[in-house]
């Protein structure tokens, strides 16, 4: 008699419900249409949050300061990914960098474009490449491209 | 600490596929270690899981997981994280006063049953992370590492070297899922990049792998073991969700625990009075991030130290299991380390075995990139 057997069983998790906050993601991305971005100052400690959040993970308290950080900043870090976030290869090798915004504290990821993966390095001057048609929607930060 | 507290005995067990169930898995490593140790399911007066549901197939996951492990008509609770976790709120439920034993079971069955990277898409921020499709577990362990090297200018070799050791010393480890015999940096240069700079052997291995772990009172300890290893501090800590709100290339939260577990142990100078660490780096990068957090070297120092100080026979050991490349069961990851540093402190380490064992210090973490980090002091 076979001791254990393998079964296939599937999580059917595709559809719920997730309330947001407005204060953050939302306001991101309402000035994303107008090729902004948008974040959050802490009154007290001063540091800029993107996108934004509606308390200061130092100081716990609210915080509601909308400022506009830079669509221009630096590479502070940088992977060339193979394969894609669920492990299918990709066609060509892609550039995923964290850039600190001018005037902003936190580090925000996206693709690289315009430049080879052994040219990329950490300091390198990029900058948003906004889209054409804004919807305010992530997808109008299409990618970064080198300054 | 009111009470002192050891660890009476462990089991445990990993490979890529341990053709098992949860239940038998379980059943197996405590009915395992009740026997080692004499006893039976009523000398156990309270039982903590570490397990996830997510990786369980099933929420709440105890309800079905208690009765194998001998909980049946007894208390148990669970953490829904690293083992290391599990321990601490052992620990918290003996010093109560209630209890004399603590039972720990933990395990992650995903070399064989599920895949390890789709739980920790699934931690990721719904709103944000997981729409931009550039995050996963290992594209942030590449950003780390990254970080890592270009902060203190280390080249990619320094990961080959890591990687290179942990496999050896695992090769010669029996209770590791993933072992390579005299590998090379060379061998593990060969290996594909899957993140950059990190590539397939500079990462843990799917793994499936559990253990059941007995504290006990001081009493109960001496009553049970002639071997008891003594929990002498704890200390925990944990930075932001955002990987884009903390330094990659360090871990303050890990240097944050580290802190209060020296403290409640009376240790002042880690580096010279820890004599080995057994630390849950799931990626080459993260052994010497975490090993500096824990103030056993330098930061900067980490090219050095692995040029010769923290090899098995060095002066101060990291990792000399094999660390976690060797085998991560996801949720006894930290356990994994606590065990393999009791057969240190034990002596019973065979070709792993250190010179010198009488303080070790362990670490767990969880979350991406070492979100939440415990650490925990151990000497006999
Ligand atoms: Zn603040």
């Amino acid at each position: 008699m076979e001791e254990t057997r393998i079964v296939n069983a599937t999580w059917d998790v595709s559809t719920f419900k997730y309330r947001i906050e407005g204060q953050g993601l939302t306001r991101m991305l309402s000035g994303m249409r107008d090729a902004k971005l948008i974040g959050i100052k802490c009154s007290k400690c001063g540091t800029v949050y993107l996108p934004g959040s509606f308390y200061c993970r130092k100081c716990h308290i609210e915080i509601d300061e909308a400022i506009e950080v830079g669509d221009h900043g630096e590479v502070m870090t940088y992977t060339v990914g193979y394969a894609d976030v669920r492990g299918n290869p990709l066609e060509e090798p892609r550039v995923s960098p964290m850039v600190k915004f001018d005037g902003c504290d936190a580090w925000v990821m996206g693709a690289l474009e315009g430049v080879k993966p052994e040219d990329v390095h950490v300091g390198m001057r990029v900058k948003v490449a906004w889209a054409e048609e804004r919807t305010g929607s992530l997808q109008d930060m299409q990618y970064f491209i080198p300054e | 600490m009111n009470r002192k507290i050891a660890i009476a005995g462990y089991r445990m067990k990993a490979a890529s596929d341990l053709v098992t169930t949860r239940e038998r898995l379980t059943f197996e490593l405590t009915r395992g270690l009740f026997d080692d140790l004499g006893i039976d399911r009523d000398h156990v007066g309270t039982t903590i899981f570490a397990t996830n549901d997510f990786l369980d197939g099933r929420t709440i996951s105890n309800v079905f997981l208690d009765p194998p492990a001998g909980v049946y008509m007894r208390d148990e609770s669970k953490v829904e994280m690293d083992g290391l976790s599990a321990l601490v709120y052992a620990c918290m439920r003996i010093l109560s006063g209630q209890y004399e034993t603590a039972l720990l079971v933990a395990f992650g069955l995903c070399g064989s049953q599920v895949s390890p990277y789709l739980h920790v898409e699934y931690t990721l921020n719904p709103t944000y992370d997981r729409q931009l499709g550039l995050l996963n577990e290992l594209s942030a362990a590449g950003l780390q590492a990254r970080s890592f090297l270009n902060k203190f200018g280390y080249s990619e070799d320094l990961l080959d070297e890591i990687a290179a050791r942990n496999l050896r010393n695992a090769a010669l480890n029996r209770d590791q899922a993933r072992g390579i015999k005299d590998a090379s940096a060379k061998d593990i240069k060969d290996s594909s990049y899957l993140y950059e700079p990190l590539r397939e052997l500079h990462t843990y291995p799917a793994t499936d792998g559990g253990c059941a772990v007995l504290l006990a009172s001081e009493t109960k300890a001496k009553e049970l073991t002639d071997k008891p290893v003594w929990i002498l501090g704890m200390g925990q800590s944990i930075e932001s969700y955002y990987l884009g709100e903390r330094n990659l290339y360090e871990s303050r939260s890990t240097r944050e625990a580290s802190g209060r577990a020296y403290a409640m142990a009376g240790i002042d100078k880690p580096e010279a009075e820890v004599d080995f660490a057994e630390v849950s780096s799931l990626f080459a990068q993260q052994e010497p991030i975490l090993t500096e957090a824990l103030g056993l070297y330098g930061p900067g120092d980490a090219e050095k130290a692995y040029a010769g100080d923290n090899g098995i026979a060095g002066s101060l050991p990291v990792n000399p299991s094999g660390g976690p490349l060797g085998a991560h069961p996801i949720c006894a990851t930290g356990l994994f380390r606590l065990n393999e540093a009791i057969k240190q402190l034990r002596g019973e380490a065979g070709k792993n075995q250190v010179k010198k064992a009488e303080i070790g210090v362990v670490h767990g973490q969880d979350g991406v990139c070492a979100q939440q980090n415990t650490v925990v002091v151990l000497g006999i």
